[in-house]
């Protein structure tokens, strides 16, 4: 496949690190100075604007198959993939970090018909959902939700005291329509099986109907289901923030406190939320976090666009006694460290976004739900060829890296057991680690 | 300040305001009393004389006002229409004091009266009564605005200027057709009540009296006893309805009418003055239904009573004067409170009571988080800090107003319960008050000094004060001139 990239940033170069190999490669950006992270990858590396329609003919805009805009400004990206669709180029994806049309269906598909671009991508929009799916259940680490909501997805971390230690998985009283789909112990990510037995400090990943999520929350963390009103601090307003200050503002037993340091975006936002409390300051001010009681909060999420004034803002939470902290985290590298000192969760923007555009040019008829661990295991929606023939789970066959958690049929949602059957038009959701993904999908492609 | 530009623009505006004396001539000729026509007459020349002399003493050719301009062309036209206003009562051998009293409340939809006996005048003068009201309901400037295509540059200074209230909404973007739009409302509902009246029994001048000075919110009746004298419930209970209409900002009904009546339930300031409405009457109603009345006529005096005086209306169903101290206390309260800002209502409007409790507690709430942002928002919009400033000089120039008036009123010598509620009922436009200048009394007996005060308060309270303030600071005057000197 022939692939331009516009844009040298962190998303460009992590683009390019894992496509250079399989695909031909071309990165525009209009600093020179990229040239020296991007020398060890084998791709062509042009100099200039990704908006000169003449340097996009150098790159041999009119044979390419795909265009991906990830500069740090939306409007080049924008006007990039869209000049880029003009001149021939099959497919555009364009990120944007802040712009407002791209709030509602309407926005994204005058974009597509305006600019000729296929998908955009909002990585803080996304932040921000997953940070919001969080915090909305109480007790989990991570979490995401598929099929409008239906099923869900959520990471424990395991206590010395959870019910599910010290026992093997069949053993375990789960509630009904919950499935362990995913172990990280230690440093590996592994699908568990019937004997496998979770160990204290584990994270496991459950998927399971709404119902039985519900029910699984009591029995993991009683205390945080239990309580009514939970406290919510934000540090820092930016797009982010907001979205996520938002989401959480109209939500009932969510008493919502967002630390802006800026005076006119703190007046904005105090326009824009109708009932969370907006505090002007820095995130890292003690004096300020102490006297407005921040310590008390359950859940406190530094947004700030600098992980190192995050990761201050957080540790202080955490030692005034916040629940709960999570970060966003804009260097990868930072990923693992924050949460080796002590950070609940630490989140990056752009990783999420740019396994799903991974995903995108790799996967074929499976589409990617959610990435686990960083990528270590991921979640992919299937569907069963219509000349499959229907057949029970046990007798399927299916991989020992990968799990079939739920089928979805008929707008119905089945967790299945071994005696469930399989049959053609089903929409599976399967969790996998590496190669087994492919193992799984090779496994319906071959049926037909 | 260009004196020469208020001159003229004024002028313009009362010429054609001499047009409006042909109305209560038309019914000298009907009823054929035609002793009184010389007052009319006299006044409409009069006006148009005045107006078109002072249209061509200015001669600006195209004139644009300034803020501070319109200000004094609102301020000068009210107390100049109501001098003139006073033509047809002096012509019937009404004290000068009276006369400016009486027209003066008209105008400013007040509805205090210094009549004692209503046979004394003829049905010309009680229609020029209620025709004042009518006019000053939904503002003299407001007509003027829709019926004169070019007047000034600017013109929607001097609109928003009289508007009651704090409000600026433009229903359309020409600020003209914003005034037609409103007008047509308003005489579409006088309209509606005129026949709604007629046809629940009430004789036909009677009924057109009423409606127009209900739907004015000002109190004015042909009736010596006021709604009581016709002893009709259904009556009352039209008039409870248009009462309570004409104190809803005529902005959003007309929004409402447009087929939106979410807006309504949306508009904070609606919801309040609901509430407020169904609070007092229950409260009303039940002291009077424990003082031994019958439940249904309690709750149907109760309701006039609290609609009357908050929508500043100020007819009389029954003599409330009578009535019990908790009643009567609830009532002074609400002449506190008055309409919806944008209404027919006076007084110091629901909408600002709303704004200083909300920011009474956001202070409170500021006390506890002291880097809190803590905007005050109605409606789930910021008020601006400069709204929230000028609502609480409002208040307090209206409470050191009330205060000022209450100590000249009784200082002439009244008792102190009608002191303070003359003073309550003329600055907050609502007409009757308590004690001696209760219901079924009247203003006729007060000190000529008090009349003159009270006359004041009615004209600074209908244009909400400030307008009339600011014209009193020097440096206004100090800049006066007659003329823009001619640029080089």
């Amino acid at each position: 496949m022939q692939i331009i990239i516009i844009g040298g940033g962190e998303i460009g170069y992590a683009l390019a690190k894992t496509l250079a190999s399989d695909h031909e490669l071309c990165v525009l950006d209009t600093e020179p100075g990229v040239a020296d992270r991007f020398g060890l990858l084998d791709v062509e590396l042009l100099t200039g604007s990704g908006t000169s329609s003449s340097l996009l003919e150098r790159a041999r805009v009119s044979t390419c198959d795909l265009l991906i805009g990830c500069t740090g400004l939306d409007e080049v990206n924008i006007v990039a993939c869209s000049i880029g669709s003009q001149l021939g180029c099959r497919r555009t994806i364009c990120f944007v970090s802040k712009e407002d049309f791209v709030h509602t269906p309407e926005g994204r598909e005058s974009l597509n018909e305006h600019f000729g671009i296929d998908q955009v991508v909002w990585p803080e929009a996304q932040l921000a959902d997953a940070i919001e799916r969080i915090i909305m259940a109480p007790g989990s680490v991570d979490a995401g939700v598929f099929v409008g909501g239906e099923i869900r997805l959520l990471e424990f971390r395991l206590g010395s005291d959870s019910p599910l230690v010290g026992r093997p998985i069949s053993a375990l009283d789960l509630p009904y329509g919950v499935v362990i789909v995913a172990v990280h112990h230690g440093e590996t990510t592994s699908i568990p099986h019937g004997r496998t037995v979770l160990d204290p400090g584990d994270k496991v990943v459950l998927m399971g109907t709404r119902k039985g999520m519900k029910a699984l929350q009591g029995q993991l963390a009683p205390d945080a289901a239990k309580r009514r009103l939970r406290r919510v601090t934000i540090i820092g307003g930016g797009d982010v923030g907001l979205r996520l200050a938002q989401h959480l503002d109209s939500e009932p037993g969510i008493q919502l406190c967002v630390v802006e340091h800026d005076h006119a975006r703190g007046e904005m936002l105090a326009a824009t939320l109708g009932n969370a409390l907006i505090l002007e300051g820095d995130g890292t001010d003690l004096s300020l976090l102490e006297s407005e009681e921040i310590g008390r909060s359950d859940v406190l999420v530094s947004v700030i666009d600098n992980d190192e004034r995050n990761l201050l803002a957080c540790l202080i939470g955490r030692q005034l006694g916040v629940g709960s902290v999570i970060t966003r985290v804009s260097t990868p590298a930072n990923l693992r460290l924050f949460e080796r000192v002590g950070i609940d969760v630490a989140l990056s923007a752009r990783g999420a976004a740019v396994a799903s555009v991974l995903h995108q040019i790799d996967g074929g008829r499976s589409s990617l739900l959610a990435v686990l661990e960083e990528g270590q295991a991921k979640v992919i929606e299937l569907t069963v060829p219509t000349g499959f023939p229907a057949t029970a789970l046990r007798n399927l066959g299916v991989p020992n890296g990968a799990i079939i958690g739920s089928i979805v049929r008929g707008g119905q949602v089945i967790v299945p057991r071994g005696e469930d059957r399989i049959e053609p038009g089903d929409h599976l959701l399967v969790c996998a680690t590496g190669s087994s993904a492919e193992e799984i999908r090779e496994l319906f492609t071959t049926g037909q | 300040m260009r004196l020469s530009i208020i001159i003229k623009v004024t002028g313009g505006i009362l010429r054609v305001f001499g047009l409006m004396f042909l109305w209560p001539m038309a019914v000298v000729a009907y009823y054929e009393e035609w002793t009184d026509l010389g007052g009319f007459a006299l006044a409409g020349v009069l006006a148009a004389s005045i107006g078109q002399a002072m249209w061509l003493a200015g001669r600006e050719r195209e004139p644009d006002l300034r803020r501070i301009e319109a200000l004094a062309v609102v301020a000068g036209t009210w107390l100049v229409v109501a001098l003139l206003g006073s033509v047809p009562y002096l012509w019937v051998g009404l004290a000068p004091v009276d006369a400016v009293f009486e027209s003066m409340s008209g105008f400013t939809t007040t509805g205090a009266t210094i009549f004692t006996d209503f046979s004394l005048f003829g049905r010309g003068l009680l229609f020029w009564r209620s025709l004042t009201q009518w006019l000053g309901g939904m503002g003299v400037i407001t007509l003027f605005v829709a019926i004169l295509p070019r007047l000034a540059m600017g013109v929607g200074r001097i609109f928003f200027a009289e508007a009651p209230g704090p409000t600026d909404e433009k229903l359309t973007p020409h600020i003209r057709q914003t005034a037609v739009v409103l007008w047509r409302l308003y005489a579409g509902l006088t309209l509606a009540e005129f026949l709604a009246l007629w046809v629940a029994g009430m004789p036909v001048y009677d009924s057109l009296c009423h409606a127009m000075t209900t739907l004015a919110a000002g109190g004015f009746s042909p009736h010596a006893l006021s709604i009581a004298g016709y002893d009709n419930a259904a009556v009352e209970w039209i008039i409870c309805v248009f009462m309570f209409v004409a104190g809803v900002n005529f902005a959003l009904q007309y929004r409402a009418l447009l087929g939106r009546p979410g807006v309504l339930v949306r508009d904070e300031e609606f919801r309040a003055y609901t509430g407020i409405v169904l609070v007092a009457a229950l409260l009303v109603t039940g002291f009077l239904w424990h003082a031994g009345g019958e439940l249904t006529v309690a709750f149907r005096h109760g309701l006039f009573q609290t609609l009357s005086i908050l929508t500043t209306t100020g007819y009389a169903s029954v003599d409330f004067q009578l009535w019990s101290d908790q009643t009567r206390i609830i009532l002074l309260g609400l002449m506190f409170i008055g309409g919806c800002a944008g209404s027919a209502a006076g007084g110091p409007k629901v909408i600002r009571h709303v704004l200083i409790g909300r920011y009474t507690l956001t202070e409170l709430r500021r006390t506890l988080h002291p880097r809190g942002v803590l905007p005050v928002k109605i409606g789930g919009k910021v008020v601006p800090d400069g709204v929230m400033r000028t609502v609480l000089v409002f208040f307090l120039f209206y409470v050191l107003m009330f205060a000022l008036c209450v100590m000249a009123v009784v200082l002439l010598g009244t008792d102190l319960i009608t002191g303070i509620s003359a003073t309550m009922a003329t600055l907050g436009n609502v007409g009757p008050g308590l004690g001696q200048v209760g219901p079924m009394a009247n203003y006729g007996h007060l000190h000529p000094l008090s009349k003159l005060v009270l006359t004041g308060a009615m004209w600074i309270g209908r244009l909400e004060i400030l307008t009339v303030l600011a014209l009193l600071r020097p440096e206004v005057w100090r800049s006066a001139h007659w003329r823009t000197p001619a640029r080089g």
